[in-house]
């Protein structure tokens, strides 16, 4: 048998596997063991007595009693249509504003960083912002609108179960729409002026020239910008804790708050974690997602 | 001279350093006299806290810290984070406390804190009502010390009443209903409270738990199991229902009792529930409008008579402390007569103590001060257990759910009851 020496590719990966192992240890560190930790939580009657955790092994009760939890249930619905709704806001909202943004006449630094200024805030002072924006009693937008002629008497705009969610889904588009509106119109700017001059040269009209030319360039960034927004609005928890507390009558209880309480507010440590796993399963087919589409592929290739 | 700096003299100035950074503390720290250090977890003011964290008996909490040879810090959260941060670093065996404050959570946590309140002089424990050590004793153990009595009463505005026709507040059902509906005009309303948050003390449940004893009823029945699906709780939810027409629309919205309190104290509402608190910042021209016309009255009585719930505000002790004798020194200080009068004076949080309570000067700064203690000749089961959260999150979404009109009282009670009962059995199971 002859020992064949590495070749000089195969010493080059493995030096560069050395010089990643620590970034990768502490990946797993920071990321990996509080991952399978949860799941091994999710998998547990958790409970705090005698000064410690007592733990004892349940299997997938913690998931079963997900199905029959009616409060689960509708936080589930809750997120799914603000989580949709979200998004379709976010990306319309955001294109509008990135076209304009790309217009010769919005191309002024000011309106750029007036964009970012929602999302800038810090998120609980965001949230205490709305808080007295649409307070009851004093709130900004009843003193407008009264203000205005547009209504005879303060409306309780957190007071109704349809109202507080769309409300809260107003909040959350305020702050997401800069981001995503400058992720687009990074899209927008890496369209060749070519293609429009050569659609000018063909007839198009400016509305034609948006649909069939800047539209199927900027389509990948639009769909990262709708995976990347479904992840954030799976994520929402400081507006709902600030503003509603899931109210009223667990109107606006998403599954984050949800998380939240049932782990924290109730020591329900188990039962909170298999709601928090049901939320990274989605994260992360969400994530997988978004990674294939910013998968390098050959040139021409479709995703 | 001018020195140069090579990465020689560098690497030997960072080895130096090292060095001397590892050696002990005491061959390199300053001489200090042996002193305690103490960490005390309460709430923000103007919820109830401290000397020193809330202003008041300041120089008094300097001099017992120089004798006693003690640091006192204090971290503080507002009053709806205070569960939660605490349960969290319970739950991951990071509690850095020596005290805790406790609102209802005595038997919930009670693993993580001792049972101390024995050991504190006789004569304080004396000067304290017994009932006020219901809400901190567990197994007839005694974990914690109550430090203001505080129970829910009515505050009212007077002038509203007189123009009204009311002479005096309401004194049952009846006429808190016809008091209500009589002060709703022109954009101001009878009640306000704060239904946005179902859950703990002063949330919507422990609103309906004061009507539910108005009205004769009892959460759990001996075995632990809740009873309260029976004409007293369904009663005592209709009451709020039937009161809903009369009430501030924004109540439902309002999750801290602050939201509730601002409605009245700006004149636009008549009649609410409140902690004794509520005396000072009604007298306080900067937060009131209604300086001289708030009254304080007992809570109106239902089929059973008068009835409230106890704020249950105590100081605790951990498990983890190192310190807990000096521990349970600074919450004898907190209980101390002339800190308790101070309590009073300064912040409207009322004293404790039956001696600092019958004191003419404070009598006459806080009058609502004999109110609460004829109040406190009724019932006034909070009726903590160690599930209080979540079972007050199930009963209190569910008398929002009411109150929205989604449900009736019955309805509603009946789902609470079915929901309290799972959440206890799997307590116990």
């Amino acid at each position: 048998m002859t020992v064949t020496a590495a070749t000089f590719e195969q010493r080059r990966r493995r030096v560069g596997l050395l010089f990643v192992l620590p970034a990768l240890l502490v990946l797993a560190a920071v990321l990996g063991y509080p991952i399978v930790d949860s799941i091994m939580l999710a998998l547990q009657r958790v409970t705090l007595t005698g000064g410690a955790i007592q733990q004892s092994w349940v299997g997938f009760d913690n998931f079963q009693r997900l199905f029959a939890d009616a409060t689960f249930q509708r936080a589930a619905l809750n997120t799914a249509y603000f989580s949709a709704m979200e998004v379709v806001l976010v990306v319309l909202i955001s294109l509008g504003v990135a076209v304009l943004l790309n217009h010769p006449m919005g191309r002024f630094g000011v309106f750029r960083i007036l964009l970012i200024v929602p999302w800038a805030i810090a998120p609980v002072a965001n949230a205490v912002l709305w808080k007295w924006i649409l307070h009851a009693n004093y709130g900004v937008l009843n003193g407008i609108l009264k203000g205005l002629g547009l209504i005879d008497h303060y409306h309780v705009w957190l007071g109704t179960p349809v109202s507080a969610l769309n409300f809260l889904l107003l909040v959350d588009v305020w702050k997401s729409v800069p981001f995503v509106a400058l992720l687009i119109l990074a899209g927008l700017q890496r369209v060749p002026s070519i293609l429009y001059r050569a659609a000018y040269m063909d007839g198009a009209g400016p509305v034609q020239s948006f649909l069939h030319v800047t539209l199927p360039t900027i389509r990948s960034v639009i769909a990262i910008a709708v995976v990347l927004q479904t992840i954030w609005s799976l994520r929402v928890f400081d507006i709902v804790f600030v503003l509603t507390r899931g109210g009223p009558a667990d109107a606006t209880a998403l599954l984050n708050f949800l998380a939240y309480r049932v782990t924290f507010n109730f020591l329900d440590l188990g039962y909170g974690s298999a709601i928090a796993n049901v939320i990274f399963a989605i994260t992360m087919l969400l994530a997988i997602l978004y990674v294939w589409l910013l998968w390098p592929r050959p040139a021409g290739a479709k995703r | 001279m001018s020195t140069r700096m090579s990465r020689r003299t560098l690497l030997q100035g960072t080895t130096a350093a090292g060095a001397v950074a590892s050696l002990p503390r005491f061959m390199t720290g300053p001489a200090f006299a042996d002193t305690a250090k103490l960490s005390v977890f309460s709430p923000l003011p103007p919820d109830p806290a401290p000397p020193g964290a809330a202003k008041f008996s300041e120089d008094a909490f300097a001099q017992w810290k120089a004798a006693k040879g003690a640091e006192v810090e204090y971290e503080m959260l507002a009053w709806p984070q205070l569960h939660d941060r605490m349960a969290t670093a319970f739950a991951s065996g990071s509690a850095p406390w020596d005290i805790v404050y406790m609102c209802g959570w005595v038997p919930e946590l009670q693993s993580n804190i001792i049972p101390y309140a024995d050991a504190l002089p006789k004569a304080l424990v004396d000067d304290l009502p017994q009932s006020s050590f219901s809400t901190v004793t567990v197994d007839g153990k005694r974990y914690g010390a109550v430090f203001t009595l505080s129970l829910l009463t009515l505050f009212y505005n007077k002038a509203m009443l007189d123009q009204a026709g009311f002479k005096a507040p309401p004194k049952d059902w009846d006429e808190l209903k016809r008091c209500a509906k009589e002060l709703t005009h022109d954009g101001n309303y009878g009640f306000v409270l704060n239904y946005g948050d179902p859950a703990g003390i002063g949330g919507t449940a422990s609103y309906w738990m004061t009507y539910l004893q108005q009205a004769g009823g009892k959460m759990y029945g001996e075995d632990g199991l809740p009873v309260f699906k029976g004409d007293a709780g369904v009663d005592a939810l209709q009451l709020m229902v039937d009161l809903m027409p009369f009430t501030d629309p924004g109540s439902i919205s309002y999750a801290g009792i602050n939201d509730a309190t601002n409605v009245l104290l700006a004149g636009r509402a008549g009649m609410m529930m409140n902690w004794p608190f509520m005396w000072n910042a009604g007298s306080d021209p900067k937060q009131s409008k209604i300086v001289g016309n708030l009254a304080s009255a007992i809570l109106p009585a239902g089929p059973a008579g008068s009835a409230s719930i106890d704020g249950t505000d105590a100081w605790t002790i951990t498990k983890s402390s190192k310190n807990p004798d000096k521990a349970r020194e600074l919450v004898e200080f907190y209980l101390d007569a002339e800190v308790q009068k101070r309590q009073v004076l300064d912040t409207g949080w009322l004293p404790i103590r039956l001696s600092v309570l019958a004191d003419p000067e404070v009598q006459a700064k806080a009058p609502n001060a004999a109110v609460v203690l004829e109040q406190a000749k009724h019932p006034y089961d909070s009726f903590v257990t160690a599930d209080y959260n979540e079972v007050t999150v199930a009963v209190g979404t569910e008398v929002q759910k009411a109150l929205q009109g989604q449900k009736t009282a019955a309805q509603a009670i009946a789902d609470a009851q079915d929901q309290v009962t799972a959440i206890v059995k799997r307590r116990k199971s």
